[in-house]
């Protein structure tokens, strides 16, 4: 088998431009498999990141019939079980919100909205929206009122002016005029175009609600999902604990589909690469037909032969599988640290997925399975050089071939 | 020196006392205004005419009224909004659509919606007292007429500014509302005139509601056939007379 490999490895080099070819082919596949699951997990991650920080919570546990009927009325029963949640380490802070629908006035128009009460002093720790004000300050005090910068410039609200919020509350209609104290900006849509946060004194007062439809957990990233599991003991019945990805509903349904369906996509790459390292083999044995010929005179069994030609397939692939992991494992790792994506694409695909909770900060994920994924390539290149030329030189008969031209 | 300056202090403190008892209290003002412009309970038919750069169309409505907080709206023409029904009570708002036979109550976020496409918004319908929100002092008073800034109060659930009210020294009969925006620009003009009287009030039964932003934008609303001053049955102010009418 030695003696077999080192012949294969010198035929591979005796034709030197075919192999570079053939190289820069099943490089570029494995480098594009490699970058499309890179940026394929990178996205889903930015929406999940975004979802935990931006629009939603790294864990968010609410009552599981405002799940179903996000109306105040199924807010929290009660809060008495917030230090049992804290007894578990990775709960490093726990904030309450109160979301209710409302309609926000200005003296030009009006705009239906859901407003957010929120405890400005515990916020912070959850959220990356109160890091973002771009004009103003966050909220400190009730009387006040934090937008995001779209909705705020299309009802037309300056920082300094009142806005009236006007809602359904458990005791009729309920109005307020809140001072606009903040913008805030972040490149995600969902909030940058409706998030209206107000105190959560004037959301209950507003509601009617006494204590909160959420409370939103500071978890460690990568651990939202096992403290949404851990703390459920501890929750009273009726009431649920949630990781980003389960708050994203549906479109944690469309995420996975997407993901599912990239599966072909890939697979018809790997063999579009796979047939052209084959049919260059297959080439190469015609053009190499005599020359076999005569080895197999010499005495090499046809199996052996055939033997031959798969390895110079599986060298060819292998060489550039690894070209193409080294290529594209350093571009992913390039794009998983300098935003990148997000700079060019970003305002592009918050404004095409208005669903999706995107920021314009889109990194790239490496993982080491993707490597795996790329070697499909290899793989399907020796089967088919198993059954096509490898075949053809099995069946070669040395006299025969030996008079070919 | 000393008893010189004691008696201008004492002189001028004698002028100022009786220029404040002249000046009218804007609070006693305010109501006046704002029981002239109720009008009171009863009945009344208002040709509501909304003109815009491109078209004009004209509403008659019948409207009930317990004078206070509680009313009832049909609309009797045109023929395609016949029937629909709008019934305030409080803070609340119904709406009865004859199309699809059913009454919906209004969610906040419809409120934003103009009433029958005019100018006059569901949430102008179901408008807190004026007096509640603002805190209104004399700008100006003359021989003719009266005029009150109205400043919100610091919590008050109004995007406006400043209101200006402006009335009949004598009567104080209403004759414009003017609405600024924040920053100082007028936005609506709400104008009042053709008074009747009805009792001790002098109510405008000519009500022309300006959008001072779009030039063309005007809602006219005239009132005609009216019977103030009289009991509304309580049966007016249901669901049921919602959808039944009230007659």
């Amino acid at each position: 088998m030695k003696t077999l490999v080192r012949l294969a490895w010198r035929n591979v080099w005796r034709y030197r431009r075919r192999t570079i070819l053939l190289v820069l082919v099943v490089a570029y596949s494995a480098f594009a498999t490699i970058f499309y699951w890179g940026f394929l997990d990178g996205f889903t991650t930015s929406v999940i990141t975004a979802q935990a920080r931006f629009v939603g919570a790294p864990v968010l546990i609410t009552n599981v019939a405002y799940r179903d009927d996000p109306d105040p009325e199924n807010a929290l029963p009660d809060l008495a079980f917030v230090p049992a949640l804290r007894s578990d380490p990775r709960v490093r802070e726990v904030a309450p919100r109160l979301e209710f629908p409302a309609l926000i006035r200005s003296a030009y128009t009006a705009e239906s909205v859901l407003a957010r009460g929120i405890d400005p002093e515990h916020e912070a720790a959850v959220s990356a929206v109160p890091s973002h004000v771009v004009e103003g300050r966050m909220l400190r005090a009730p009387g006040e009122l934090v937008l995001g910068r779209g909705l705020a410039s299309r009802i037309d609200v300056r920082v300094g002016e009142r806005a009236v919020l006007d809602t359904a509350g458990e005791a009729g209609p309920q109005a307020a005029g809140l001072v606009l104290v903040g913008l805030v900006e972040t490149s995600a849509p969902a909030v940058d175009d409706h998030a209206v946060l107000v105190h959560i004194d004037d959301a209950r007062a507003l509601s009617g609600a006494r204590t909160a439809t959420g409370l939103a957990l500071d978890v460690p990233h990568g651990e939202e999902d096992a403290v949404a599991r851990a703390v459920r003991p501890l929750l009273p019945p009726g009431v649920g604990a949630y990781g980003p990805l389960e708050m994203l509903g549906a479109i944690r349904k469309d995420i996975e589909a997407n993901r599912y369906s990239s599966i072909p996509i890939i697979f018809i790459f790997s063999l579009v690469a796979a047939a052209a390292v084959t049919s260059t083999a297959v080439v190469s044995v015609i053009e190499r037909t005599r020359e076999f010929g005569m080895i197999s005179a010499l005495g090499l069994a046809p199996t052996r032969l055939a033997t031959v030609v798969i390895l110079e397939s599986i060298i060819t692939s292998l060489i550039g599988w690894v070209v193409g992991l080294a290529g594209g494992y350093a571009t992913i790792a390039v794009l998983a640290r300098v935003n990148v994506i997000g700079g060019l694409l970003g305002s592009t695909y918050s404004r095409a997925f208005t669903s999706l909770p995107l920021t314009e900060e889109i990194y790239a994920a490496v993982h080491p399975v993707y490597a795996l994924y790329a070697s499909l390539t290899v793989g399907i290149a020796a089967l088919l050089a198993l059954l096509i030329p490898a075949r053809r030189v099995r069946r070669l008969r040395p006299a025969q071939a030996m008079r070919m031209e | 020196m000393n008893r010189k300056i004691r008696v201008t202090a004492l002189v001028l403190a004698v002028l100022a006392t009786a220029t404040a008892k002249a000046a009218p209290d804007a609070r006693t003002v305010l109501r006046a205004i704002e029981d002239n412009h109720r009008g009171g309970a009863g009945r009344a038919t208002i040709t509501l005419t909304v003109s815009r750069p491109d078209r004009r169309t004209e509403y008659v409505l019948v409207v009930w009224s317990d004078g206070e907080e509680r009313g009832l709206v049909q609309v009797k023409s045109p023929a395609r909004d016949a029937g629909q029904a709008f019934l305030k009570v409080g803070d609340n708002l119904w709406v009865y659509t004859p199309r699809l036979k059913r009454t919906l109550r209004l969610p906040p976020s419809g409120r934003s919606e103009s009433f029958l496409g005019s100018d006059i918004s569901y949430s102008d319908l179901s408008g807190r007292d004026i007096e509640q929100d603002y805190t209104a002092r004399v700008a100006s008073a003359d021989a003719k007429s009266v005029v009150l800034e109205l400043i919100p109060k610091p919590t008050a659930p109004t995007p406006y500014g400043k209101l200006t009210v402006t009335a009949d020294a004598s009567t104080f009969a209403p004759q414009e509302w003017l609405f600024y925006d924040q920053r100082g620009q007028a936005v609506k003009r709400v104008a009042f005139s053709e008074h009747t009287k009805i009792g001790d009030r002098l109510f405008p039964t000519r009500t022309i509601v300006e959008d001072l932003l779009r030039s063309g934008y005007r809602t006219t609303a005239v009132y005609s056939d009216y019977r103030f001053g009289v009991k509304v049955p309580e049966a007016c102010f249901t669901l049921q007379a919602l959808e039944q009418g009230c007659e």
